[in-house]
């Protein structure tokens, strides 16, 4: 519902929105290109637009004062980047996409922040990581997972979800197919679900020391890496993860508009949902300026919105700090806010220091992931091939 | 008090920024520290555990791993011993491997695998023996798993 | 010799707590019971437990097992007892009933008696029956012996030392006041249950082609 007096988010002006982007960029370029200016014209061109793009965001972000619509692009970019190289690389070193007993046996399998949750327990009884991976080097090694996993904690909270995950931008740019939502009804009590799938999973893999999620949920399997059906029971399996990814992670977020896998499966979200009350930053309603239009709750992807938020004046613990509900208030009264300050001071300066931290994040982390699908793709343009 | 905290929180979201710095700069020192300082391992159900011997054949080498009945608390009443085999020149048409895991001097079981056709056969000696879970061909070698009952 | 029982079930009560978790901490949260009544509860399961070990410490004595392992009625048996166990948990957990038990007529009897009693025993009759690993261990030591009375105290002995392992347990119940860990649990249990939906259908497949 739009009112007469809506208030647009304020972005900066421009004086400030090209030093801030200045900033970025001298930041950006040094950890892009790690220092090197690179030979290969292909990877030449990959840092150039990944540059380019990264930066062309950021102004965007700082300048129109709208922070889910530039945030979902590059976030889709990078979990299609993500599929293109990954996928490109396993074909590389293995020739399919399937995970053989060799690599199992052999330690080599990558390993990725969704495993986490299950390796706590076992990990703190047994001082052994409940995963077939390499612990330090390789692609995907558990160190540098854990390491990312623990900065994005102390930096973002939940906030990862929205602006780290390799796998969230599916879901959130299928949840931008359609300009209405089909299904507009649903049970809030579905949010619940990651919780009990965190319980389960968590339960189950300190009992059998098997990650229990990644062997018999994960949706993303079917955009990296999967086991060859050699039996029924990893027939079973294959079946489970196709279904739950073409079910939550395209055709819910078509019909809802909603991240369906994000909120009501992922149980590393839930997980991040509990870091969400020990991050610095939050999601704050302004009350005063609130006027209980509700556009906050239909818009919100993970339902963390609710007529309690309103009455509260934050979102549920489940926020992924996306900035959705800040973009389509009408009354400005929705925005980011840094603990211990008041709700109602320097809004902008809240904002300005939470895009600071959450774009670095994302561009840094995905910066290498998108150069490669970059290059992969001009290969593809001009060998007629991704792999080498 | 009000703007002491405000204060704070100022210089925690700044230090938020300071953390993602660190967390992309020091990715491999910060890994390397946590491994170090944790001495968090692979779990040995899926390393297969510790070699703790090493049979040179000639032109390859087999390494035997600790016997692995690890459960998250004390041990499980079923196992298993990870066998690899490592060419040094080449890996031999079959390979045959007889094996005392419980150091009692006397074997325990034999195994036969035909390198070409990747046919693995068991020989029980030690009734603890169970069966191979496990034979597969590596980038650089061969490797199997015999499941074993705890004494 | 009998105090055998205990020993092997203290030094393999973890697994065996180890392996309930998944069923009985969902389940406890999902009640949203105090931490007394959740005693009562375990002590439900336990009793459940105790009455499949002791059915198969009278088995161990009476048949041969490995006759019936290779008949495999025991597949059928214990997967028929999963299907039905998983229903009753998918029930419990994703429809709304009033009832302390998931099975409305079994729910209404219960609910005159006011405890909810089939979950936890069915789970621990299940647990029981179900082989779980340190019970492999003890059923090979009982069944060497020939003695029926042998058989059984041992089985007490063992599942003496497996249970007190489950003791802290019940102590979920401080968290009771969470309303949010109660749907949290209910769920939980309905992922749990189509575990053994998924187990059952495997094991009675097996069973099947065992016979």
């Amino acid at each position: 519902m739009r009112t007469d007096t809506h208030q647009a988010p304020q972005g900066e002006g421009k004086g400030r929105t090209i030093i801030l982007t200045v900033m970025m960029a001298v930041i950006t370029a040094i950890m892009f290109s790690h220092g090197k200016i690179p030979q290969d014209p292909k990877e030449a061109i990959a840092l150039i637009v990944t540059f380019l793009f990264a930066n062309t965001l950021f102004f965007l972000l700082i300048y129109t004062g709208k922070t889910d619509r530039y945030r979902a692009v590059y976030f889709s970019t990078f979990a299609v980047a993500l599929i293109i190289s990954f996928i490109s690389h396993m074909f590389e070193a293995r020739g399919s996409m399937s995970l053989s007993e060799a690599k199992v046996l052999q330690c080599e399998v990558p390993f990725c922040h969704l495993v986490i949750p299950m390796t706590l327990v076992p990990m703190a009884l047994t001082k052994t990581i409940i995963f077939p991976g390499s612990l330090i080097g390789g692609y995907a090694s558990i160190a540098s997972m854990f390491v990312l996993w623990i900065g994005a904690t102390l930096a973002l909270g939940r906030g990862f979800c929205s602006w780290g995950c390799f796998y969230g931008g599916l879901d959130d740019g299928f949840s931008r197919v359609l300009k209405r939502p089909v299904i507009k009804k649903i049970n809030p009590k579905w949010i619940y679900l990651p919780f009990a799938v965190l319980l389960f999973v968590v339960l189950t893999a300190a009992a059998y020391l098997s990650p229990t999620y990644c062997t018999w949920f994960c949706p993303f399997k079917a955009v990296t890496e999967f086991e060859a059906v050699t039996s029924t029971k990893i027939l079973i399996q294959t079946i489970i993860f196709v279904s739950l990814f073409i079910g939550l992670v395209i055709v819910l977020p078509i019909l809802t508009k909603r991240r369906t896998q994000c909120a009501f499966l992922c149980p590393f979200g839930a997980m991040q949902s509990l870091t969400n009350k020990i991050n610095v930053f939050d999601v704050r309603i302004d009350k005063e300026k609130c006027v209980k239009c509700k556009r906050c709750i239909q818009v919100c992807p993970t339902l963390s919105m609710s007529e309690e938020s309103l009455e509260q004046g934050r979102p549920r613990i489940t926020c992924m700090k996306c900035g959705k509900c800040i973009d389509n208030c009408p009354k400005g009264a929705i925005s980011y806010h840094v603990k211990g300050t008041d709700v109602a001071g320097n809004n902008r300066a809240y904002r300005l220091l939470f895009l600071f931290a959450a774009f670095l994040f994302i561009s840094i982390f995905s910066s290498h992931i998108i150069q490669d699908g970059i290059i992969r793709v001009l290969k593809l343009i001009t060998t007629g091939s991704m792999i080498s | 008090m009000p703007k002491i905290r405000s204060i704070l929180g100022y210089m925690w979201a700044g230090a938020a920024i300071i953390v993602v710095f660190a967390t992309f700069l020091g990715s491999s020192i910060f890994g390397r520290a946590l491994v170090a300082a944790s001495g968090v391992k692979i779990s040995p159900l899926y390393s297969g555990g510790e070699v703790v011997r090493s049979v040179d054949h000639g032109s390859y080498k087999a390494l035997i791993h600790r016997p692995v009945f690890d459960a998250l608390i004390g041990e499980r009443s079923e196992g298993f011993i990870q066998l690899n085999w490592e060419p040094l020149a080449g890996l031999p048409p079959v390979i045959e491997e007889s094996v005392d895991y419980n150091g009692d001097g006397k074997e325990d079981f034999s195994v036969r695998i035909d390198t070409k056709t990747g046919k693995t056969t068991l020989t029980r000696i030690n009734p603890q023996v169970a069966s191979i879970e496990e034979s597969v061909k590596l980038d650089d070698g061969w490797v199997a798993r015999v499941q074993l009952k705890k004494d | 010799m009998l105090m055998q029982g205990l020993f092997l079930g203290l030094s393999n009560g973890v697994t065996c707590v180890a392996y309930c978790t998944p069923v009985l901490i969902p389940y406890m949260l999902g009640e949203g019971k105090s931490v007394a009544q959740n005693f009562l509860a375990l002590s439900q399961f336990l009793l459940g437990r105790l009455a499949g070990y002791l059915a198969f410490a009278f088995v161990a004595w009476l048949i041969n097992l490995s006759v019936l392992e290779r008949l495999g009625s025991k597949g059928l048996l214990i997967g028929a007892l999963y299907i039905i166990f998983s229903c009753f948990l998918m029930v419990y957990a994703f429809f709304k009933t009033d009832a302390p038990c998931a099975a409305r007529s079994i729910g209404y009897i219960a609910g005159k008696i006011k405890v909810p009693f089939l979950i936890p025993i069915l789970a621990g009759l299940l647990s029981g029956l179900a082989f779980c690993p340190p019970f492999l261990l003890a059923m090979t030591d009982a069944a060497s012996e020939g003695s029926l009375s042998y058989s059984l105290f041992f089985f007490f002995m063992f599942f003496i030392g497996t249970s007190i392992f489950f003791i802290p347990i019940p102590f979920v119940g401080m968290l009771r006041r969470l309303t949010a860990l109660r749907i949290i649990g209910k769920m939980a249990a309905g992922i749990v249950g189509l575990y053994y939906l998924y187990a059952g259908i495997i094991t009675v497949i097996a069973g099947v082609k065992g016979i």
